[in-house]
């Protein structure tokens, strides 16, 4: 009330005035994101200044390299044999998520839009199998996969162990992912299944021609995930792999840290920075969705 | 007709889902279980009951198989209330017939399975060495399908699963009910619980029994009995006490005081009982376990609260319509997503133990002595304070504070977003409403915020002390000969278990078995303690 009842006066003085206990707190917030920004990029901007380094400048904990090096991600990139190690993880992924859309998105499909006997449990099932950690089930899932892997070798040649199917098939139906494409599929209005039920198509013909050119931003979404998880992944490929024939760059660069190259910090520092480059991209092309993804199964959840 | 086309197209659909899911989602955890009865090194052996939890928790374990299948029978007992509190009392508990016959099919098919579960596993080892021929794998399973023991109770198996199938059917056509399938599913559910709970108990009771004999052969006395009605009745007192108090919050005067006397006198009677008891029941225990388990614990407790606390100032100043929003929320994103492998030797090196690390140079700038981060498995209370600290008082090893600032450091990106996410969906009237009341900016969030983002708070508490209990990656790639008792979590004893040159399956099951429980314990108390608190608006 008592501004008001000031004369207005347009000078700019007055209004700094008026906005400086606003702006102090707007500097304070600005101030705060910043060191956020700092402490978020810090290790990621130190490790690509300490892939340029010599060894020494890495030991004495240098901030910048005296000169750029690049000699050390050809050094890492052979003495880790990484090109095997990528070859694979890019096998490994696209296959994984291939079968991922195949088997998922049908699924999400059925439990969204089809009307069938025990819906709810088998999705309830279904959903409890997200709260099983990997820890509790990774022995069982060996033995199985051995057996598997057996009779699959005994019958059509193909086996499981040190081969693709032990590191993709178990992750192509991931709850996850069912659940969030579920949740788009729902919010599909009805009209568009009666306007493709009047011109004659079926469930399969309206999945292929319909819903999933709509949802391409979840299915988006999802492959991101399935890539992420895939590129990452680190116990269940060091359970089902003895040799480097399928092994994926995670497990080659574990190798390479701790076995090959323990003492070389610089060149752990440039295979490190060559193992992020590929989720960088696939990041900063898909973020927005990305975030948008876990912001709304988190608040599903 | 056109409701079966229906339901075939939608299970076409489902097909491939279910069955992976199934295969290894859901039948681990009973196979967990199933290899944890046996002795299994790399190939399965004999059952040897409780053997190898005994291993891992000695004495603990009757006490806990003891309370587990109680908690079968009260879960069943819990759903034959639901059905006594159905409309028509009578018809709902009717459906115990069916119930029990469904239970009846499963445990069939149960005890189907685990007599021929071990021959199907033997199949490779029993055909190593033979010449590879197409189909020898397939006529072998064929062969342990024909063994006596296996046709004889899969024929009962179909027996059951019939008669289980018709009775339904009568119940669903003839008694009817409001809602035969919900109160079908309820009864079969009820029947299945107490099935496995007088299982469990018998299982429990055999192995006590040959527990105490076999020690009173040696010339010994085993208490376990007095040690399950002790601790139990520890257990006990304390969840009295947390009731009791409850209800003291409601009381004034002097009831409140004689209820709050009684509840003291109960959580020191229980807490004495308890750490009397507990300790001697473990006494032969594997230290590994125990040291795992309070490894992981104080993993827990160390990153949980930082990287809540953290992510939810963070989502609360990008919340507060600053330029540059989605930029921020980008790159605090960037560590969550990166693999954990990559950002694990970077936070190494960063905290390596040279005089000259990153770290060290940072206690530097402050005067403060070098330190030796990863090689240090010394507790920080200790180091700070000096060797006159008692020994449970040392805290986390110093290798395990860097392995918690590196998780805390991965999982604020995703908090904050998450959080913001739930700052998004409050109404925004409330806070015009609140200031013109004249409330200050603390008492929106205190009053406004914090209450209606608890549900986000709840979720994320959950995820992230399962997360704890998961984390492997970054322990894995951190861990070194000078840390390893200090920072090896349960999981990564179980992996070492399990990858070393002499494998032990068995054992390993057992302890996977017992992690899970502890985490489902966790998810359940949080549920109930915390889910009362959480206010959905």
């Amino acid at each position: 009330m008592a501004d008001a009842a000031r004369p207005i006066d347009l000078t700019g003085r007055q209004t700094a005035a008026q906005r400086r206990p606003i702006r102090w707190g707007r500097i304070l917030i600005y101030a705060l994101l910043i060191l956020g920004l700092i402490q978020a990029v810090f290790p990621f901007l130190w490790m690509l200044s300490a892939s340029f380094m010599s060894l020494a400048e890495v030991t004495f904990g240098y901030l910048l390299p005296s000169e750029l090096r690049f000699q050390n991600y050809v050094s890492a990139w052979e003495q880790a044999n990484f090109s095997q190690f990528m070859w694979n993880s890019i096998r490994i992924t696209i296959i994984t998520l291939i079968g991922q859309m195949l088997v998922c998105i049908p699924a999400a499909y059925a439990f969204a839009r089809m009307k069938f006997f025990g819906r709810n449990v088998l999705f309830g099932i279904m959903l409890s199998t997200l709260m099983i950690p990997e820890v509790a089930t990774f022995i069982p899932n060996y033995l199985t996969v051995i057996w598997i892997g057996r009779l699959s070798d005994n019958l059509i040649g193909l086996p499981w162990l040190n081969n693709w199917p032990a590191l993709t098939i178990p992750f192509m139906a991931s709850a996850f992912t069912i659940f969030l494409l579920r949740q788009f599929f729902v919010q599909l209005p009805d009209e568009l299944w009666d306007a493709a039920r009047i011109d004659g198509a079926g469930h399969v013909r309206y999945l292929t021609s319909v819903v999933i050119p709509l949802s391409k931003a979840p299915i988006m979404t999802s492959i991101t995930f399935a890539f992420i998880g895939a590129w990452n992944a680190l116990l269940w490929p060091l359970m089902v792999t003895q040799t480097d024939a399928w092994r994926p760059v995670a497990v080659g660069l574990t190798k390479f840290v701790s076995t090959d190259a323990p003492n070389e910090l610089h060149l752990q520092m440039a295979a490190g920075v060559m193992m992020i480059i590929p989720i960088l991209i696939m990041y900063f092309f898909t973020q927005r969705q990305f975030t948008e993804g876990i912001a709304s199964s988190g608040l599903k959840g | 007709m056109r409701i079966l086309r229906e339901n075939l197209t939608a299970y076409a659909f489902l097909l491939p889902a279910i069955i992976l899911i199934f295969l290894f989602g859901i039948f681990p955890v009973a196979f967990a279980f199933f290899v944890s009865l046996h002795r299994w090194r790399r190939f399965p052996d004999e059952y040897i009951g409780l053997a190898n939890y005994v291993r891992a928790l000695d004495d603990l374990t009757y006490v806990l198989f003891f309370w587990l299948a109680l908690g079968a029978f009260a879960f069943a007992l819990l759903q034959v209330r639901k059905l006594w509190l159905s409309r028509e009392r009578g018809k709902g508990l009717s459906y115990l017939v069916p119930g029990l016959a469904n239970g009846g099919a499963i445990f069939l098919f149960v005890n189907w399975l685990t007599i021929l579960l071990p021959l199907i596993l033997d199949i490779p080892n029993r055909i190593r060495g033979q010449e590879r021929v197409q189909g020898l794998f397939i006529s072998e399973l064929f062969v342990s399908l024909r063994v006596p023991e296996a046709t004889e109770a899969g024929n009962l198996f179909l027996l059951g699963a019939v008669a289980a199938a018709l009775i339904s059917f009568v119940w669903w056509r003839v008694v009817k009910g409001d809602e035969p399938g919900h109160l079908l599913s309820l009864a079969t559910i009820a029947a299945t619980f107490a099935i496995a709970g007088a299982l469990t108990m018998q299982l429990t009771v055999t192995e006590i029994q040959l527990a105490v004999e076999a020690a009173r052969e040696s010339g010994e006395a085993l208490p376990i009995w007095s040690q399950i009605i002790l601790i139990s009745l520890g257990a006990l007192a304390l969840a009295g006490a947390y009731l009791l108090w409850q209800r003291a919050v409601r009381q004034d005067g002097n009831r409140s005081f004689a209820i709050q006397a009684l509840i003291a006198l109960l959580l020191i009677g229980g807490g004495y009982l308890l750490i009397a008891e507990i300790p001697r029941a473990l006494t032969n225990a594997d230290p590994n376990v125990w040291q795992g388990l309070n490894v992981t614990a104080m993993f827990a407790i160390g990153t949980v609260p930082f990287q809540l606390g953290i992510g939810l100032l963070a989502a609360y100043l990008l919340f507060q319509n600053v330029k540059g929003k989605s930029f921020f929320r980008i790159v605090y994103f960037l560590p969550y997503i990166m693999p954990f492998v990559a950002t694990a030797i970077v936070f190494n090196i960063l905290f390596s133990h040279r005089p000259t690390s990153p770290a060290n140079h940072l206690l530097n700038l402050f005067a403060l002595p070098a330190q030796k981060w990863l090689l240090e498995p010394t507790g920080i209370i200790k180091l700070i304070f000096g060797a006159q600290v008692p020994d449970f008082l040392v805290g986390p090893g110093l290798a395990l504070v860097v392995i918690m600032i590196y998780t805390t450091w991965t999982y604020i990106g995703y908090d904050a977003v998450v959080f913001l996410a739930g700052l998004g969906s409050i109404p925004g009237e409330l806070y015009e409403a609140a200031r013109i009341d004249g409330a200050s900016e603390w008492g929106l969030f205190r009053h406004i915020t914090l209450p209606l983002l608890s549900p986000t708070t709840f979720f994320l508490t959950l995820i992230a002390i399962i997360g704890t209990f998961r984390a492997f990656t970054q322990i894995w790639i951190m861990r070194n000969p000078a840390n390893q008792t200090a920072v090896d979590t349960l999981g990564v004893n179980i992996f070492e278990t399990v990858r070393a040159t002499d494998p032990n399956m068995g054992y390993g099951s057992a302890m996977s078995f017992v992690l899970f429980g502890v985490i489902l314990l966790l998810t359940l108390f949080q549920n109930r303690f915390m889910g009362s608190r959480v206010n959905y608006g």
